[in-house]
This record gives C-alpha cells, structure tokens and sequence, in this order.
C-alpha cells in the first residue's frame, strides 16, 4: 500500500530590525549576556510595548512576497503561558488577526512548479535565551523581544523535497527582501512540521505527529523522509501512528520521542489591551511594498537584461543576494559584464570556498576587482600575473594597480623585443613553421610557452600571438 | 492655620508672595505622614524631600506652574526611581524600580515634592483599604478605626483627607479613586481613558485602568489634568485627541446644560439624609440654570456592571500579574525547578484575597468557559457602554450620589463577595468600561462621616464634569475640605 | 461551563502557579455561589450573545508606530540588580529540563 504524506511547515524568522519588536533596546545577535536589554523586555511592572514601525514594513515586505491579502489594521492578541524563558508570563501575538492571509509560493519539483499555500504570517516577539549546565539554567535577556515573523503554511507539502525547496525558497526570499539572514545554523530561521500519513486516495488525514530541533535545511528533508518511512512502516505492521512530538536527532538521523502529546495546551489568548488598534494607511503599505529590495525573480530579470551574461552564471551570481549585490557594485565601474562574471566566479568564489567564508567577509572592494579585470580586458597583464596581483589584493585590500607597479609586472609590450624572443625560439625549434603549416597548431602554442618561459611570463600575450603566427607563417 | 491645609491654587499664591517656603510645607508635609495613625504610608521620603525642598527654594516661583514646591504622594503602584515599589504585595518587596512612571516624571520636572509611598489594596485588587501587606489602612475621619477609607486607592485618599499634602495619585480600574474620594470627603478624579500615560503604573486591568488623583477642590483637579494629561509615546493607548486648558477654561456657568440622573440607581438609596441633600443639589443644579432630569435605564442592564466587571478584570489581571515570579525581581526563594520557583514566589507572595481573584480570573478565561464567562462579560461591557452612550446623546453629564450611604464600618462589609448587591454601590465602573471622565466630590455629613456626588460625562468632555463640579462648590461649601476644615453636618 | 468543585479551584489556581489553603479553596467555593448568580445575571441581559465583545473603552485606532532607533539599553548591572538568583551576568534558575 502507498501512502501519500501531508505535511506542514511553520517557520519563524528573526528580522533584521535595529531595535526589538516592542522595546527600544538594540537589536544585535552574539553580544555579552545581559547587555541587550531595555525595560519593557525584562518585564518590570508598569512597562508596555510600542509597536516597531521598521518590523511591520519588513513584515508587510514579505506578505506581499508570498501573495497574502493583507490587513491594514494591526491587532496584537496575548499568548498566556509560563515558562522560564518567558518575561512577562505571556507573549503578544498576532492570534486572531494576521497581518497577513491565504497566500502561496511556488517551488519547482521535478520539473513541475507547485503552489504551496499559505495560511497565514503574523509578528511575534522572541524569548530568552537558556544555557544549560549540569545542575543550573542561565537566563540571557538580550534576544527577549526580538522582532519574529512566522510564516505557516496549509499542509499542502508531500515529501522531504519539497519542504526543503520551500524553505529554500522562504530563504531566498526574506534575504533578498532584507528581512533576515534567514540562517538556521545560528537560529535566525527555526522550523518545526507536522507531517501525518494517509493511503493514497483517502480525504481522512492520519494523525498529527509534529518534528522539532531542525537545525538545517538538509535536516528537514531528511527528518520528514524519516518519518515518512517510519509512519509507513507501522502502519504496514498494523501499529497505528502515536500523536507525539518528535526531535531529530542529527547524529543518528532518525527522529525520537520527545514527549507525547497531551491536551492542547490552553493559552487563554485575548486581546493585548495596551496596544490600542493601528491603523495602516494604504500609503504606508504600498510604500513598504514598494522600497522592498529587489526579489530573486526581480533580479535575475534585471541581469538577463541588463548584463547580458550566461544564464548560468547569472544563477550562480543570484544564489546569495550578497554575491549579487556585489556583482551589482563592480558592474557600477565598467561594461564588461561577463569578464567580471567570470572572474567572480573563478577567482573570489574559490577563494571563499576555500577560506569556508561568504561574500559578506569578502573585504575588498568592488572597485579593485573592476581594475583588475579591466587590466586583464587590455592585455596589460597575463592570467598568472592576474592570479599573483589578486592574492596581494585579498591580503591588503588595495588597489591592484600598485600590485602591478610593485611586480614591476609591466608586461612587454614592446614587438621588437617580443619578436627577438619568437625568433631565437624558432630558430632553436626549426621545424615549428614548417608544422604550423602543415596545419599542426600545437606550434603555436609551443613557441608561445617558450616566449613566456623566456620571459618570465612577462610577454604581452596578445602582442606575442600576433607576431608568433606572422613569424610561424613565414 | 497652616499653609499646607489650602489647595495647591492658595499654596501657589503663598509660595509666590513669599508667605512660606517649599521648605515649610515639606517639613510640615513629612510632620503630618509621620503622625498619621491610619496607616497610610509604605515609604516615608524624608531625606530626598527635604533635599528636594531645599534645592527649590533657591529658585524663583514659576508664576504659571502652579505645582512648584506642592508636597504629594504617590499610590505605591507607580514606579518610582531609586525607590522601593511594591504594590503593597509582598511578591514585590524590595522591589526597586529603575525608571519613574510618567505622571511621576511630570510631577517631578514641574518640581513638586514626593514625600511618601501610598499604601494601596494589593496590586490595586480590592476595595476596602484592607488587603496590603501593611494591613489596613483607616478612615481619618473616624478616631475610632471603625470605618474604612475603602479601595484600592486608600492611602493616597487618606494622605490628602488628613491633610498630609494637597494632592495625591492613585489609580481607578472600578472604582478605586472615585470609590475612597467619597468616604473621605476629596474631590477624586477619573479622567477620560487614554487621556493620562500609564506608563509606570502597575497594570491590574489595563482596558479599565485610568490614572486618577485626589485634590480638596474641582480647580485644583483641573489645574492636575492640565499637566498630568501631557501626550507620552511610551503607552501606546495613550491618546492624540487635543487636550483643553481645563484650568483656564473651567467655569460655573452650568446654564443649559442636561444632566441626566438614573432612576434606578437613584431611587434604590434609602438613606433619607443623604437622599435629602441630594434633591437639594438637584435643586440647587436647576437654579443655575441647568436641566436635570429622571432617566431610566434598564435595570437588568445596570445590575451586570459588577458582575461584568469583576469577571472582566480578574481575568486581565491574571495575566498581568504572570510577570510576579521571583526570578527577575522580587523575593526568590528557590525551588528544584524553575516552576518550583515561581510557585514559592506566588504562593508565599501573593495574599489570599487576590489568588482568589486570580482564579476566578483564571477559571473564566478556560477555554470551556471563556465563551460564558470571559466574552460574555465583554459582551455586556458592550452593551451597557451603547446604553450609556444612549443617554449622553441627550445629556451633557449624569448626577448620582456616589454611594449609597457614608463610608461602610469594617463589620458591614468583608473582601468576601457577598450576597447583598446594591447598584448604588456598584455602578461606578461603568465610567470604567466606558472610558468616560467621572469625578467624586463632597456633598455633605452624616454622624460626622463624610459622602459625596458622582459626575460622569461622555469621553474627552471633561469640561462638564469640571463645570458642573465647580458649580456645586458654591451648594456644598466643602471646597478645600479636609479633616481640618470645619464642615456642617447634615441630618 | 466546566463545574465548580476543589479540584477545579484548584487547577486553576495551579496554571497560575500557586496554591491556597484548604481554607481559602472552601472560601472561594462559598464566594463561587455568588458568583455564579452574579454570572448568571449577565446571561439574562437581551440580546447579550449577540452583542460583540469589547476590548476597549471605545472605537479607537491609535497610530503610534515606533521609529526603528536603538536606545542605549540596560546596564548590565542595572538588568541583574533586583533578581535574587545571579551568576557569570545571567540569572540563574535550577536546570530547565
């Protein structure tokens, strides 16, 4: 028997506001414990929240994004509970009223687009931070009232694949519309799912089991794979599919209990009432809409059409926005669009993946890669002495033009000097003209190799070619 | 005679002429707090008043603020920087907060001079003066400790009735200021929700908290307005409606104006003394040139206020109050887990009054009965907030007694709920559901204890309510009353 | 609506994490009578179901969203000053499980 699953994906997203969602104090990840930390976020009596403009654009950015129908008033709700990482005893909510609606994304599956809906994306605010130790918890306040907006979907998502290319996809959105960094190795994007099992056919859902503790990507494709499997196979034995919540294990890659569900847990939701209602004026909405960064969709029309670069490269470009955006600076100073390409994907691509970093550690200038491509376009230099001249460039950051006066890598560009060399060579090599003549080509190639080792690689390349095949073909 | 018995108008007028210093009155402020016997006072601030008070007399008088140099009190649920806060719950000892409530930072940048923490019912949950963790708090009209001043607001009500200072700052989520203003002879102000910042001020039930004040005459209520009623972003309910000069603008000249009395309410006070005084205000109110009339309103209706109250705000105060556990302020007292911490911090914090409270609060928001109890309550409020807003389509104010006789003995009324519901006594809190500006003051004696009138006008119209208030002065000649000032008595 | 009886009380007052006396759950059984008739009486008013709730004291949109600025937060000192349970600048608790 085959079985189809259904599953569902919530995701929350840290935004990269400069303050927190309700309080004023500052907005920064990874900083000594304690230090982030304003009034209102550790809950002293007689503190209340202000709304942060800045969050419900970046909020409003990415309704609009996902395709929902939008509400232009703001309503927060109170979600009641107690737990040690929560300040105030409750957390304020978008319960009722989302900010935004019945939205969808498309992902591409198997050569196919699908639509997956979108039930609904509301601001929240965040919790402590916990360390545990042994015998003792730490509370660290600083993340308490980050700015969250969670995003859940219908539960419309079949397999692993596809969840993974959904949250690919939600990625790829909240980092080109500036929202997040949308990383979960350091938890500025969590996802849980819930994921039943039914036989293919049937409308009945099977029952809910709900997945924590993802932290990748890959894990949640390879989390759901899992429990498709595992919920396949006891239904197959005949054990029927225990209502629990499991979490992945990363070492063994399987899912494990995690505590049986017991009744839902009652949070008492009403409505926040020290935030009176906020009305967004149709004016507001349009305009956070409308500043929102260039989308991937944006983007790679605008390189198609403005660069006229392989498409290929393009989407290599596109697959981080930072890498984009940094084409975008160095094809400020100059028109050769695909050379910068080029040199970008070879050259400081590989350097990042060596050194294991991202574009965004990346310390040179835009301007330096153009001047150094430019150099390469004029045949002022040749690709090795390029390859040196970047090295300096990575290491000091500084212009490659005073690489390229400290390497005296002036290339010789002067032909009688050139055509002294081509002429030695063939003269130490005398059947070159002959073979080249007779159509063998490696004679050119061979003579220019021996121009270059007698010239330490100074040669003009260009200027050598030229004489090489006038001299070949005498 | 001394200075500090006059209203913050007559002290101004001192302080201006150089009769007496800020110095005097502060001295003479913290004399009285230290001698009161009604157990009004958590904290008495000498040091920083008498610092205070010394630095301001080297200053010339501002002419037009009025509040330079006036001693007051703060209810101890508003922060207060630097100085212990606790509510009057012990969950909140040593408790010391960080930033100064709003109204707190106004009073201060006008350069008036906090001399004490208030005593309050537990977290503003109660109405009888009785249930802070200092005990109770009495009646300075009675020597005898046999009457209460009422809630939650008691200390602040006692602190301006004694004649300690001329003004004092409580809170109002039911009743809590218009309530003790009654039972202590003060004019205690309510006014429009929205109008003063709460920020700072403790929450109990926030969509029915209102910062009000107790002041011994209706000018000095509106000269307070004038400057406690300042736009704060910090809350975000507070409001952008244009805020009057009520103190320019108040005025006795009640010609024309329609004040409504409720029947229902009205007719269910049997005290003759207090039913007699009342129809000459009334009278009175006519020979101004005002029209009051009977209007009726349905009584099933009226009789839910109460009950629509109590469910309403014991719910929003159970989770107000969630933030009370030890861990990040208050007492700690350990535990294996970190619920059994919290639970310590609770159940030896809290008293017993307010966990009842909580968990009738608690048993309403359940999500079995939410929709009986909870939402129904916020149905109700609705609906007596559309018929009240009915009757200020035709009226500018309504006029009733603020309760049904003078202030209860301790004997006659417990924290327990009881049977014996009086609408007169439990009406108040419509001016809370409807957010609607409402003010108490002195009407007259009965066996030396004082009792008062309520005005209640529709939102933002504080001028109504300042106009018809200073208008009956001129009736009750209680302006500037307290326990000092000799008064009639009324039979 | 759920019935009233001890263990009822007393799980409420559990969710809010805390407990009262023998005494005081018999205290607020007796004060539930009351209450329940109290209750009861918003249930006569007419048309009360078909009466929306209300939050606030009036229709009221207040729009007063925040500017994105930073403020110079807590000291570190000042955050930690009035919990009970401190160490290396965070507040401690007994192992959350």
């Amino acid at each position: 028997m085959n079985f189809e699953a259904v599953i569902g994906l919530e995701t929350h997203i840290e935004t990269n506001t400069k303050s927190k969602m309700f309080s004023s104090a500052p907005n920064l990840a990874e900083q000594e414990p304690n230090t982030e930390v304003a009034l209102l976020d550790m809950a002293f009596p007689g503190t209340m929240p202000r709304v942060n403009k800045e969050a419900v654009r970046k909020a409003l950015r990415i309704a609009h994004a996902l395709h929902m129908t939008i509400d232009d008033t703001l309503y927060f709700e109170r979600k009641n509970y107690f737990y040690s990482d929560l300040p105030k005893g409750y957390q304020i909510t978008q319960q009722f009223r989302p900010i935004g609606r019945n939205g969808y994304v498309e992902i591409e599956v198997g050569g196919k687009i699908k639509k997956i809906r979108i039930e609904r994306i509301h601001m929240e605010e965040d919790t402590c931070k916990q360390l545990h130790f042994s015998s003792y918890s730490l509370l660290d306040y600083n993340r308490a009232g980050v700015p969250l907006i969670e995003i859940v979907t219908m539960p419309d998502i079949r397999t692993g694949e596809e969840a993974r290319k959904y949250v690919e996809k939600l990625r790829e959105i909240v980092t080109f519309a500036d929202v997040s960094d949308g990383k979960m190795e350091n938890g500025s994007m969590r996802c849980d799912t819930n994921i039943s099992i039914r036989p293919y056919g049937v409308d009945k859902l099977g029952t809910k089991v709900e997945v924590k503790n993802l932290n990748s990507i890959v894990d949640i494709e390879k989390a759901l794979d899992y429990e498709i499997k595992r919920q396949s196979e006891s239904l197959l034995m005949g054990i029927p599919v225990i209502q629990e919540t499991r979490r992945f294990d990363e070492g063994k890659k399987e899912t494990v209990t995690m505590r049986i569900k017991t009744d839902a847990v009652d949070y008492k939701y009403f409505t926040e009432p020290n935030i009176a209602p906020i009305k967004l004026s149709k004016e507001f909405i349009e305009d956070a809409i409308n500043t929102c960064p260039e989308l991937y969709d944006q983007k790679l029309a605008r390189f198609t059409k403005n660069y006229g670069i392989e498409l290929t490269d393009i989407k290599i470009l596109l697959s981080d926005k930072n890498l984009a955006d940094y084409f975008d600076e160095c094809a400020k100073f100059s028109k050769h669009y695909q050379s910068i390409a080029n040199f970008m994907i070879s050259n400081v691509l590989s350097i990042l993946n060596k050194e294991n970093k991202n574009i965004t550690e990346f310390k040179v200038e835009p301007k330096y890669i153009n001047e150094l491509v430019e150099l390469l376009e004029n045949k002022e230099i040749n690709s090795s002495q390029g390859k040196k001249i970047f090295e300096s460039v990575v290491k000091e950051n500084k212009s490659p033009l005073i690489f390229k006066k400290e390497l005296g890598a002036t290339l010789i560009n002067d032909e009688s000097t050139i055509l002294d060399i081509i002429k030695e060579v063939i003269k130490e090599n005398p059947s070159l003209p002959a073979d080249f003549k007779a159509g063998k080509t490696r004679a050119q190639g061979f003579v220019m190799g021996q121009v270059m080792k007698k010239t330490q690689g100074k040669a003009n390349p260009g200027v050598a070619n030229k004489l090489i095949v006038e001299e070949l073909k005498k | 005679m001394n200075y500090l018995d006059k209203t913050i108008v007559e002290i101004h007028e001192a302080l201006l002429s150089k009769k007496v210093s800020v110095l005097e009155l502060t001295k003479e402020a913290l004399k009285r707090a230290h001698e009161n016997s009604d157990n009004a006072f958590e904290l008495i601030l000498d040091e920083s008043a008498i610092k205070k008070a010394t630095e301001l007399d080297k200053l010339p008088v501002p002419k037009d603020n009025y509040f330079f140099g006036i001693p007051y009190v703060a209810k101890d649920s508003f922060s207060t920087k630097g100085i212990e806060t606790t509510g009057s719950s012990n969950i909140l000892n040593g408790y010391i907060p960080l930033f100064d409530a709003t109204v707190i930072k106004y009073l201060n940048d006008a350069n008036a001079v906090l001399i004490a923490k208030a005593t309050l019912d537990e977290l503003a949950m109660g109405g009888t003066g009785t249930t802070g963790h200092k005990g109770i708090t009495y009646n300075p009209y009675d020597a005898s400790h046999e009457h209460m001043v009422g809630g939650s607001s008691c200390g602040s009500a006692v602190s301006v009735a004694a004649g300690v200072v001329p003004f004092s700052l409580g809170s109002d989520t039911g009743d809590s200021v218009r309530k003790p203003a009654n039972n202590v002879g003060l004019v205690g102000m309510k006014p429009t929700w929205g109008l003063i910042s709460r920020y700072g001020l403790f929450p109990f039930a926030p969509s029915l908290d209102h910062v009000g004040y107790f002041t011994k005459s209706v000018e000095d209520s509106a000269l307070a307005l004038n400057l406690l009623s300042k736009r704060d972003d910090n809350d975000a309910t507070n409001t952008y409606h244009k805020r009057d000069d009520y103190f320019k603008e108040v005025s006795k000249d009640i010609k024309g104006k329609k004040i409504a009395v409720i029947k229902e309410i009205s007719t269910s006070i049997k005290d003759p003394v207090l039913a007699k005084k009342f129809d000459e205000s009334i009278e009175f109110l006519k020979g101004k040139g005002a029209v009051v009339d009977m209007v009726s309103m349905d009584a099933t209706l009226l009789s839910t206020i109460y009950p629509a109250y109590f469910i309403i705000s014991c719910a929003e105060a159970t989770s107000n109050n969630a933030n009370l556990d030890g861990i990040k302020f208050g007492p700690n007292y350990g535990g294996n887990t970190y619920q059994e911490v919290m639970y310590n911090s609770r159940t030896r914090g809290f008293s017993p009054l307010i966990k009842r409270r909580f968990v009738i609060g608690s048993y309403s928001l359940m999500s079995d009965n939410q929709h009986d109890l909870f939402l129904r309550a916020q149905k109700a409020r609705h609906m007596i907030v559309d018929a009240f807003n009915e009757v200020f389509k035709k009226y500018d104010a309504i006029y009733l007694l603020a309760a049904p006789k003078t202030a209860p003995k301790f004997n006659e009324a417990s924290d327990k709920l009881s049977d014996t519901y009086l609408l007169a006594d439990n009406y108040l809190a419509f001016g809370n559901f409807g957010g609607f500006p409402s003010m108490t003051l002195p009407l007259g004696f009965k066996d030396g204890m004082p009792f008062g009138v309520n005005i209640t006008s529709k939102p933002f119209d504080e001028k109504d309510v300042f106009d018809i208030g200073l208008a009956l002065e001129d009736f009750t000649n209680l302006k500037g009353l307290d326990i000092n000032m000799k008064h009639g008595e009324d039979k | 609506m759920r019935a009233v009886n001890k263990e009822v009380l007393k799980d409420a007052a559990n969710r809010l994490l805390f407990d009262m006396s023998d005494e005081e759950y018999n205290t607020l059984l007796d004060e539930f009578h009351i209450i329940k008739e109290q209750f009861e009486l918003i249930g006569k008013i007419k048309g009360v179901d078909d009466s929306t709730p209300m939050t606030f004291p009036f229709e009221v949109t207040i729009d007063c969203l925040r500017e994105d600025i930073p403020e110079k937060p807590l000291s570190k000192e000042d955050a930690l000053k009035n919990a009970g349970s401190v160490k290396d600048g965070q507040i401690k608790l007994p192992k959350v499980l």
